[in-house]
C-alpha cells in the first residue's frame, strides 16, 4: 500500500477511537467513503494518470478502501453495542406491567395429587355435590342405622337429597356405570354440618379408587407410600394403623410424623365387599382399594397454614402468597 | 375413653409401658393423648365406632392379649343363682332379650365409695355420685356393662320394659323433662317411666345417700333404638354410648356378679334377689361362624400368613377356629357386633400382624388403557388467567338469603333444610355473590386493584323437582391495569380490559350486547358466544348491586358455562402467504348506535377481495366536528395475496368499495 493511505489508515485509527457516537461515525465515513470523500477523490484521480499506473494505483486503491470499508463496520459493530452500555440502566427498578396472579392453594394442593396419581393410571371423575342418600350413604355399606352416619353430620336439600358428605359417591356412580378394571380419583366439595376453626360446612376432598383382578392390601401400601413420598418430594416417616371406614374391610389410616407428632392424613381400605355388590361387581372375581384425604388438611401442612378459614375468606395478601405455583 | 395403666395391668401382664402405647395404635385402638402420673398413666384412646367390644377395661386387655400372646385374667365375681321373675310385669322382646335385675334389701348408701374405685372414676372422667352409682360405674369401665339402679321404695308396683306412651313424660336426672313418643323404649313402673331405657334414669326414682333398698337394672338393650332415643334427644350418656354399639348380650348376669363381688368387700350384703328373664334368641348375631378359605387370607393382603398364626390370633381375639384342610371355619364371641364376614376376619388377623409389617408392592400396570380425552381440562386455562393477573378463590357453595340477583332464577333456588347458619342456607345459582363478597373483602382492606376468578358449581331446581348442577368459571375485575410503575402506564381497568383477557384465553369467544338481565348494568351487558352458541355473560352489575355492597369502585364481571363452553379446537394449518401485505386504515363518521361489531361484520361477511383482516383501532367523538350523536371510528384493513405482490391500485379500489358499501349500510362518511 502507498506510504500515503497507510498514513491515512492510521488517522482513520485514531479518530475511530476518538469517536464514541454514530453521528461522528457518520462523519467519518463520509469524510472517507462519501460521495465527495477522500476515496471518491482518489478513484477520480485515476482517470489522469496512464493506463500501467492506474492498473497499480486502482488495486492499491481497493486495498485502502476496502481497509476503510472494515474498520467503519467494525467500529459501527462496536458502537451499536456500546451504545446500550452508554446509559447506565439501573437494574434494580421495578419491572413493568407485572402481571402474575396464583391458583388457590386447595387447587394446588388437588392438581399435586392429581398429577401424581395420574402417572399411576387413575383418571379424574367430576361428579354431582347434590346426592341422594343411596349413593352417598347406603351404597357405601352405611346403613340408616349404622353409628357411622354420625361422622357425617348431613345437610339435607329435600327428604332424599343431601349435599354430599363425601366423594365416595363418586366412586360409586363410577363403578356402576363402567365395568372394571377401574382407576379413578375424584377430587371435589364435600359438605358437614361443623364450623369451627379446624371444620368447615365446606371443604375439599379427593378419593381413589382402584378396581383389578388380584389387587391386594399390599398394593395400597405401596402405591400410597410411594404417593406421600411424591407429594412432599422426599421420604416421610408413615405408618399404617387399623382403623375403620364402613365401605373398606380391612380399613386403615395412614399417619405422618411432622415435627415428632403423628397425623392423620390419609383414610385407606381394601374396598369392602358389601359396597362391590352393590355396585354389581364381583367380589370373587375383583377385588380393590380405595382411600381419601382432605384437601384442606393436607394444603395446611405443606404450606404451615394454621387456620382453616384463610382458605374461603380470600385475602389477597393470603392468595398472592402462592403465585407462581403450578 | 381414657384407661388407667394399673388398671388394665390387672388383666394383662404388661412390662413395657411404651410397648403397650404403639401396640394399642398397632391394633386399632389409637392412642390419642398420654397422661404420666406418679404411680400409673392415664391412656385416652380414640375408638372407633366398630369397637364396642372395647369400651371397657377388660376388652381393651382381651384384644392386646393377641399382641401379646398372653392369656388374660378373668374379673372375679359372684355366682347368681337365678329367681322368679316376680318383679317384672313384663318385657317387650324388641326392646330387650336378656333382662336382668338385682334387689338388694337392708343396703347402705351413706359408705364412702372406696378410694381406689373413686381414683379410678376420676382417670376416666366419670364423676362421682354414690356408692352404688360409683360402684356401677367403676363395673361399666371395667367390663363393659352399663347398668342402672332404682331406689326400690320409689318404684310403685312392678317393673315393665315397654314403648312409651305418646306424651308420656319423664324428668331426667340431667333435670330436663322430656316428652316422650311411641317409639322410645322406657323402663316404667305404675306411675309411668322410670328411665328411658339404656339412656337415662329419672329423677323419681333415683337412689342417693339415704336409699336402703335398691334395684340394679343390668340389661341387653337394642343397639338400634338406643340409638334413635339418644339421637332423639340429643342425650349421649356412658350408658347410650356403649348401648347403641352393642354391649355384650351375655354379659348382664356376669356384670351384677361382678357388683356384687366388689360390694360384698364393704358391706354385708345377706338379702339379695336376682331376676332374670330372657328370650332366644337373646340377639340377632349371636352363634355367628364364618367358614372362609384359608388362601382367601394371602388373596386380599397380599402376603402368606402361616395357619398357626391365623388360628392362635383368632382365638386370644376369643373366636373358635376349627381349620378343615383348606378352609377355616369360625365362631364369632357375642361381644363382636362387628363381624359377620371373611373380610372382617382378615382384618383381625391383620392388625394384629401388624399393618406396618406388610411388605410393600408396586400397583401393576392397569388393564384398562388411559382415557386421556378426559384429561383436557379447564385446569390449563385458569393457569392462563392467573398468568395474566387473575387469584383464584374459592368461596362457600351456600349464600346467605336473597343474595342470587337474577331474578329469572328465584324459583329454581335450593334451599339446606337444616344450615349451619342464616348465611349458608342457600345453594348458589350464581357465582356472582362470592366474587363480590371477595371484592368488597378485599377492596375494604386496602387492596383496591382486583383480578379474581372462581371456577365452581352453581345449583338450580327446576319445576319438576328434579336438580341440575353446572360448572361455571366466573371472575370480577375493578381497580386499575397495574400497579403503579415506572413508565406510568396505569389507567382504570374497564370492560375492554375484561374482554381482551376473556380472548387472549379464549380466542374464538364473541361479545353481543343484550339489555335484559336486570342484575347487571343497563349500558353495560354482554353475551358470550362461541359460535352461535351463548356460553356466557359479562358486563357490569346493576346499580343496586354496587349499593348493595357499598361498592364505590368501577367492577367488571364475568361467567361462562365450562360446560357449554368447548375447549377443543381443531386446528387446520393454512399455507401462509409470502408476498407482502399491506395495511390501510380508513376513518369513517358513522351515527353513535352503530356498534364496531356491526362494522366489522359488516366487512368480513361481504368478503371484500384480498382483504384478510380487519379491526376497529381508534374510535373519537367530537360534539363539535360530528355532533353529539355521531362517532370517528377508524378500521384498520389488511390486503395481501397468495400468488402476487399486491398493486397500491388494486388495493384502492377495493377501499373505495368499501367506503361506499358502509355508505349505503350505515351512513357512514369518510372522515376528511
Amino acid at each position: 500500500m502507498l506510504k500515503e493511505y497507510s498514513s491515512l489508515i492510521s488517522e482513520l485509527r485514531e479518530k475511530l477511537v476518538n469517536c464514541s457516537t454514530p453521528h461522528d461515525l457518520a462523519n467519518i465515513k463520509s469524510y472517507y467513503l462519501g460521495k465527495n470523500g477522500i476515496i471518491s477523490n482518489e478513484f477520480l484521480k485515476l482517470k489522469t494518470v496512464s493506463s500501467e499506473e492506474r492498473k497499480i494505483l486502482g488495486s492499491n486503491l481497493n486495498n485502502f478502501k476496502q481497509e476503510v470499508q472494515n474498520l467503519i463496520t467494525r467500529k459501527n459493530t462496536k458502537l451499536s453495542e456500546t451504545i446500550k452500555e452508554t446509559k447506565q440502566v439501573d437494574i434494580s427498578l421495578p419491572g413493568s406491567n407485572i402481571s402474575i396472579g396464583s391458583r388457590h392453594p386447595v387447587t394446588l394442593t388437588i392438581n399435586k395429587i392429581i398429577d401424581i396419581l395420574g402417572r399411576y393410571g387413575f383418571d379424574t371423575i367430576d361428579g354431582h355435590e347434590i346426592e341422594d342418600e343411596f349413593h352417598n350413604f347406603d351404597a357405601l355399606n352405611i346403613p340408616n342405622s349404622h353409628p357411622a352416619r354420625d361422622m357425617h353430620d348431613t345437610f339435607y336439600v329435600s327428604d332424599t337429597k343431601l349435599l354430599r358428605t363425601h366423594t365416595s359417591s363418586v366412586q360409586i356412580r363410577s363403578m356402576l356405570s363402567s365395568k372394571p378394571p377401574l382407576r379413578i380419583m375424584t377430587p371435589g366439595k364435600v359438605y358437614r354440618s361443623d364450623s369451627d376453626p379446624t371444620h368447615s360446612p365446606m371443604f375439599h376432598q379427593i378419593e381413589g379408587l382402584c378396581i383389578d383382578r388380584d389387587i391386594n392390601f399390599c398394593h395400597l401400601k405401596g402405591l400410597l407410600t410411594r404417593f406421600i413420598t411424591e407429594l412432599f418430594g422426599r421420604d416421610m416417616e408413615i405408618r399404617f394403623r387399623p382403623s375403620y371406614f364402613p365401605f373398606t374391610e380391612p380399613s386403615a389410616e395412614l399417619d405422618i410424623k411432622f415435627n415428632g407428632k403423628w397425623l392423620e392424613v390419609l383414610g385407606c381400605g381394601m374396598v369392602h365387599p358389601n359396597v362391590l355388590s352393590n355396585v354389581n361387581i364381583s367380589s370373587k372375581k375383583y377385588s380393590g382399594f380405595a382411600f381419601g384425604l382432605g384437601i384442606e388438611r393436607l394444603a395446611m401442612l405443606q404450606y404451615g397454614i394454621k387456620d382453616l378459614r384463610m382458605f374461603y375468606e380470600n385475602d389477597l395478601s393470603f392468595l398472592s402468597q402462592f403465585k407462581g405455583l403450578k | 375413653m381414657k384407661i388407667s395403666l394399673n388398671w388394665l395391668k390387672e388383666y394383662l401382664d404388661i412390662k413395657d409401658a411404651n410397648q403397650l402405647l404403639s401396640r394399642l395404635t398397632s391394633m386399632g385402638l389409637e392412642v390419642d393423648t398420654v397422661t404420666k402420673l406418679k404411680r400409673d398413666m392415664v391412656i385416652d384412646i380414640d375408638m372407633t365406632p366398630n369397637r364396642a367390644d372395647c369400651l371397657s377395661v377388660f376388652g381393651i386387655a382381651r384384644d392386646l392379649s393377641a399382641v401379646y400372646k398372653k392369656k388374660i385374667k378373668q374379673p372375679k365375681r359372684v355366682k347368681l343363682s337365678k329367681k322368679d321373675k316376680s318383679f317384672i310385669k313384663s318385657v317387650n322382646k324388641k326392646i330387650s332379650t336378656s333382662y336382668g335385675l338385682l334387689l338388694i334389701e337392708n343396703f347402705d348408701n351413706t359408705i364412702k365409695t372406696p378410694k381406689f374405685i373413686s381414683d379410678r372414676l376420676d382417670l376416666a372422667g366419670i364423676s362421682r355420685i354414690n356408692f352404688i352409682v360409683d360402684v356401677l360405674n367403676y363395673v361399666m369401665i371395667d367390663i363393659g356393662q352399663p347398668m342402672h339402679v332404682f331406689d326400690k321404695d320409689k318404684i310403685k308396683g312392678k317393673l315393665s320394659v315397654r314403648f312409651a306412651k305418646k306424651g308420656e313424660k319423664i324428668k331426667a336426672l340431667d333435670d330436663n323433662e322430656y316428652i316422650l313418643s311411641s317409639e322410645v323404649p322406657v323402663i316404667a313402673d305404675d306411675n309411668g317411666p322410670q328411665a328411658i331405657a339404656g339412656v337415662i334414669g329419672s329423677n323419681n326414682s333415683s337412689v342417693n345417700n339415704k336409699s336402703t333398698s335398691i334395684i340394679i337394672e343390668s340389661a341387653f338393650f337394642d343397639p338400634n333404638l338406643i340409638r334413635k332415643s339418644s339421637k332423639k334427644y340429643r342425650l349421649q350418656t356412658e350408658s347410650s354410648y356403649r348401648f347403641e354399639r352393642g354391649v355384650d348380650p351375655l354379659l348382664n348376669d356376669f356384670a351384677l356378679g361382678r357388683v356384687v363381688s366388689i360390694i360384698k368387700d364393704y358391706l354385708k350384703v345377706d338379702k339379695y334377689e336376682y331376676i332374670h328373664t330372657n328370650s332366644k334368641p337373646i340377639a340377632r348375631h349371636i352363634g355367628k361362624t364364618v367358614n372362609m378359605d384359608l388362601n382367601i387370607f394371602e388373596k386380599l393382603l397380599g402376603e402368606k400368613i402361616s395357619q398357626t398364626f391365623v388360628k392362635n390370633t383368632l382365638s386370644y381375639l376369643g373366636f373358635k377356629p376349627i381349620i378343615r384342610k383348606n378352609k377355616i371355619k369360625i365362631s364369632v364371641p357375642s361381644y363382636r357386633f362387628d363381624i359377620s364376614i371373611a373380610e372382617d376376619l382378615i382384618e383381625e388377623v391383620a392388625r394384629v400382624y401388624g399393618y406396618d409389617n406388610f411388605t410393600e408392592m408396586p400397583l401393576p400396570l392397569s388393564q384398562r388403557p388411559l382415557n386421556l380425552k378426559s384429561k383436557k381440562s379447564i385446569n390449563y386455562f385458569l393457569d392462563l388467567l392467573s398468568s395474566r393477573g387473575y387469584n383464584e378463590i374459592i368461596t362457600y357453595t351456600f349464600l346467605p338469603k336473597d343474595s342470587q340477583y337474577n331474578s329469572n332464577v328465584k324459583t329454581s333456588v335450593i334451599n339446606v333444610l337444616n344450615p349451619i347458619s342464616e348465611d349458608k342456607s342457600e345453594m348458589r345459582t350464581t357465582m356472582m355473590h362470592g366474587l363480590l363478597k371477595t371484592a368488597k373483602y378485599n377492596i375494604s382492606r386496602q387492596n383496591p386493584n382486583i383480578k379474581f376468578f372462581e371456577l365452581g358449581k352453581i345449583y338450580k331446581k327446576h319445576k319438576d323437582n328434579t336438580i341440575s348442577e353446572e360448572s361455571v368459571l366466573a371472575g370480577i375485575l375493578s381497580g386499575v391495569n397495574y400497579e403503579t410503575n415506572i413508565k406510568q402506564l396505569q389507567k382504570p381497568l374497564d370492560f375492554y380490559d375484561l374482554k381482551g383477557d376473556l380472548l387472549s384465553i379464549f380466542p374464538n369467544l364473541s361479545f353481543k350486547g343484550i339489555k335484559n338481565l336486570d342484575h347487571m348494568s343497563s349500558s353495560c351487558q354482554s353475551h358470550i358466544l362461541q359460535g352461535q352458541k351463548i356460553v356466557g355473560l359479562c358486563g357490569e352489575p346493576s346499580l343496586e348491586i354496587y349499593k348493595q355492597f357499598n361498592i364505590k369502585n368501577k367492577i367488571l364481571y364475568f361467567e361462562l358455562s365450562t360446560e357449554l363452553l368447548n375447549l377443543e379446537y381443531n386446528i387446520k394449518y393454512k399455507p401462509i402467504s409470502v408476498f407482502p401485505k399491506i395495511q390501510r386504515d380508513l376513518t369513517l363518521v358513522v351515527d353513535e348506535n352503530v356498534s364496531g361489531d356491526d362494522i366489522i361484520d359488516a366487512v368480513e361477511r361481504k368478503s371484500f377481495n384480498y382483504m384478510i383482516n380487519s379491526k376497529i383501532s381508534d374510535i373519537f367523538y367530537s360534539k363539535k366536528e360530528f355532533g353529539a350523536d355521531k362517532k370517528s371510528m377508524t378500521i384498520g384493513l389488511i390486503f395481501q395475496d397468495n400468488k402476487r405482490t399486491l398493486l397500491d391500485t388494486e388495493v384502492s379500489e377495493e377501499i373505495s368499495k368499501i367506503i361506499s358499501y358502509l355508505q349505503d349500510k350505515f351512513n357512514a362518511v369518510v372522515r376528511k
